[in-house]
């Protein structure tokens, strides 16, 4: 189970270096989605941990979750702004609550130990 | 094996997370120091409008040169009537030398008698060559305009307040017939002065120039009347 943190800590480095190094910037009108694509994920990782903490990690789920959540964010955002209501928000708000809930289990997971 | 690709897995997935996130983290970083979408498209529309006035504004740039043109050309062609007019008034005042066909008068004193030529004589052919049409006289150089008087002062005859002394040669253009004839009708001025003994000459050459007065025409008392 460490060695899965620990290489996502790695992965997370790594593409964050490689994020910061890439010369491109995704253009203003898309930032909005992008960010709660990149919170949808951020909660995917968590989830994921907290899952292998839980000793029932499975790849499929995590996989497609990652990447499900992630188009689901960003597509809700996108036809929120079609329609005029700011449903990025609804977004924010659920993986939000999701992501302080998967560190608080987390943290509870590492406090027992 | 199935760790293993989940490893991979694993590492992947967070590696595209984190290129999300350092990504996401650039562009709020370009978005603070630049401007923000809304703002952006009220530019290109500022920009827009700007471009379509800077047009309009061509097209007046080209309406007020071609306008300033035709002002220009009116102006010189003021200018030149106004020129061609001074010229003119110049020619009527007698300010300028003029040339044409014309008719040489040459008036002597005769040797032997006691004879002189007097002031009326010469006035009154210069009258007799206006009545004929002449259009610009002179007087041994002395061009005869509106003021110009042909006065006997002591032994001299005074024109344009210049004494001249005989022999005394008019000039005159104008129809040289008439001016002839005008004189040299029978009993008129040449037999006149023939009669009284006076050498008079008249040709009829065909080219005259005629000085323009040269003095300065001063007005101190009259003063023209607008309208």
């Amino acid at each position: 189970m460490w060695i899965g943190v620990w290489l996502a800590a790695l992965g997370l480095v790594l593409g964050i270096a490689l994020g910061l190094n890439l010369p491109f910037t995704v253009p203003q009108a898309y930032a909005k989605y992008m960010s709660v694509a990149a919170l949808a994920a951020m909660d995917s990782v968590f989830g994921g941990i907290r899952a292998a903490m839980e000793e029932h990690y499975d790849n499929r789920i995590f996989i497609t979750g990652f990447f499900s959540n992630a188009l689901l964010a960003a597509g809700l955002a996108f036809f929120g702004e079609r329609l005029g209501i700011d449903l990025y928000l609804a977004a924010v708000v659920a993986f939000g609550v999701r992501l302080f809930q998967n560190l608080a289990i987390i943290r509870r997971h590492l406090l027992k130990k | 094996m199935n760790k293993k690709s989940s490893y991979i897995s694993i590492v992947l997935i967070t590696m595209i997370l984190g290129v999300m996130l350092a990504i996401q983290f650039r562009t709020n970083q370009y978005l603070d120091q630049g401007v923000t979408a809304d703002r952006a498209q009220e530019m290109v529309a500022e920009l827009s409008r700007l471009e379509s006035d800077n047009r309009k504004f061509d097209r007046d740039i080209d309406d007020l040169t071609y306008k300033l043109e035709q002002a220009r050309k009116g102006q010189t062609q003021a200018r030149d009537a106004i020129t061609d007019e001074l010229e003119k008034a110049k020619m009527s005042a007698g300010l300028t030398s003029v040339t044409g066909p014309g008719i040489e008068v040459v008036l002597d004193n005769p040797d032997s008698t006691g004879i002189f030529i007097r002031d009326e004589y010469l006035l009154k052919i210069a009258n007799e060559l206006k009545g004929a049409g002449a259009e610009a006289i002179s007087v041994n150089g002395q061009r005869l305009i509106a003021t110009s008087e042909i006065r006997l002062a002591g032994s001299f005859i005074n024109i344009n307040l210049d004494r001249t002394e005989p022999p005394f040669q008019i000039l005159a253009i104008g129809n040289q017939e008439k001016l002839k004839s005008s004189l040299e009708i029978s009993g008129g001025l040449v037999d006149y002065f023939r009669e009284l003994g006076i050498a008079v000459k008249i040709q009829t050459p065909s080219s005259v120039t005629i000085p323009g007065y040269i003095k300065d025409l001063q007005y101190d008392y009259a003063k023209s009347v607008k309208g």
